[in-house]
């Protein structure tokens, strides 16, 4: 049995939504199958007050212990470094998040503002916002980039907003069920299960991609959506169109430009008016290119691409 | 089943609009660089007469050298190859491959 708390900071309770959501396995399954104790949930728990103080009590003295500490949403600072603007069970959350994570067998963020600070982090910043272990791209967050959980790990990054339930299950189920250490994770502590491969990797679109072919209007099956509606699927390291959400659909399969949620940068040019979904171009070329592609490559590709492309790469052929 | 249009169906458009651009001063030579002139070009083209949106958006009837880039319709990501389209909505014209103008991307 595994003892599992899970806390929320700056929150939507986004990720929560998408955590219960969770089919295969689901959130009872991670009980019922995996062995997960879920001590305590901002949706799930029983304890209030003076009886919740002292589940955390005893989770942070070790009385009680600690597995799993999972935190959603940002760690918040504000006013002026106290982090009195988030109080919970008593004190501030901040407070509790560092004590709690010190007891941790492991540590996982999950969704963008846990992991790197997401949308309350943006300029200016009101809530002084940060990640565990990062604010946007840079390392420290609220715990500092020295933080190791007790079994030595960094804090897990579970990105994305929200994050895709079966990012969640699983790895909470590796946690749980003794693989932790089977985890590996890139330089932005992302386990490179899920994170290696691109947003594009399965994407419908990409023979549109290649071909060059653009949507130029939302609702068009037909066009790869990087070209004019700020699609950020090629540079963006998730598994969307691998494990699909609910199991049949992604935002560029439905038509909509991936915006590049699992990246510390998110949301891009701080939602600046026509930075969404409008590829920014500078002297006609997109200014973030298909990572690892350079401009000279992507003029010459484009070229050749376009001098190749077939008659049906116009058409739509997505027929109803 | 519906037959796809010919491309050459559209060629005395494209004569046409050769004819007007040949007797326009455009502003080729302003080219739509950053994102927020390209808003601006793309926005002045919504809702005006076809002389118009030659002018506004700085069409030629060769492709211009740019940055060290040659841009001609032909590489431009609105342009339909087969069908000899630009498919930016705000423009929706037949053009030629050799054609350029000021809102060229890729």
């Amino acid at each position: 049995m595994a003892n599992l708390l899970w806390l929320q900071g700056g929150a939507c309770s986004g990720n929560t939504m998408s955590f219960l959501n969770a089919e295969e396995p689901s959130a009872c399954d991670l009980v019922t199958d995996f062995g997960i104790n879920i001590l305590w949930h901002p949706s799930l728990g029983m304890e209030l007050g003076a009886g919740l103080q002292a589940l955390l009590r005893k989770c942070v003295s070790g009385e009680i212990p600690l597995d799993i500490f999972v935190f959603e949403g940002t760690v918040v600072n504000a006013p002026n470094g106290t982090g009195e603007w988030n109080r919970f069970a008593g004190r501030a959350m901040k407070a509790w998040v560092k004590d709690l994570s010190a007891a941790a067998g492991y540590v996982v963020a999950i969704g963008d503002c846990a992991t790197w600070g997401g949308i309350p982090a943006m300029a200016p910043n009101p809530s002084e916002s940060v990640g565990l272990q990062f604010l946007k791209r840079s390392h420290g967050g609220a715990l500092g980039q020295r933080f190791r959980s007790k079994a030595g790990l960094p804090v897990i990054n579970v990105p994305g907003c929200p994050a895709h339930p079966d990012w969640v299950t699983q790895i909470l189920v590796a946690v749980a069920s003794g693989r932790g250490d089977e985890i590996t994770l890139d330089e932005f502590q992302r386990p490179k299960t899920f994170f290696t491969s691109f947003t594009q990797t399965g994407c419908t679109r990409n023979m549109h991609f290649a071909y060059k072919v653009s949507a130029t209007e939302f609702g068009q099956r037909k066009g790869c959506l990087f070209y004019d509606l700020g699609c950020r699927g090629p540079m963006t390291h998730s598994p969307c169109n691998r494990i699909l959400w609910n199991r049949q659909s992604s935002k560029t399969r439905a038509g909509m430009p991936c915006i590049g949620c699992t990246e510390p940068e998110f949301p891009f040019f701080d939602l600046n008016p026509g930075t969404v979904f409008k590829t920014q171009t500078v002297m006609g070329v997109p200014k973030d290119l298909p990572d690892g592609v350079e401009k000279n490559g992507y003029m010459k590709l484009t070229a050749a691409a376009k001098a190749a492309s077939p008659a049906w790469a116009e058409e739509d052929i997505f027929v109803v | 089943m519906e037959e796809p249009e010919s491309p050459d169906e559209h060629e005395p458009q494209r004569d046409q609009i050769a004819a007007l651009v040949g007797s326009l001063e455009t502003d080729w030579q302003r080219r739509a660089d950053e994102s927020e002139r390209f808003r601006q070009v793309v926005r002045a083209l919504r809702g005006v007469t076809l002389p118009e949106k030659l002018r506004i958006a700085g069409f030629t009837l060769h492709p211009v050298e740019h940055d060290g880039f040659e841009q001609a319709c032909e590489t431009c990501m609105y342009y339909l190859v087969h069908r000899r389209w630009c498919e930016l909505p705000e423009i929706d014209l037949p053009v030629r491959a050799q054609w350029s103008c000021n809102v060229w991307r890729v």
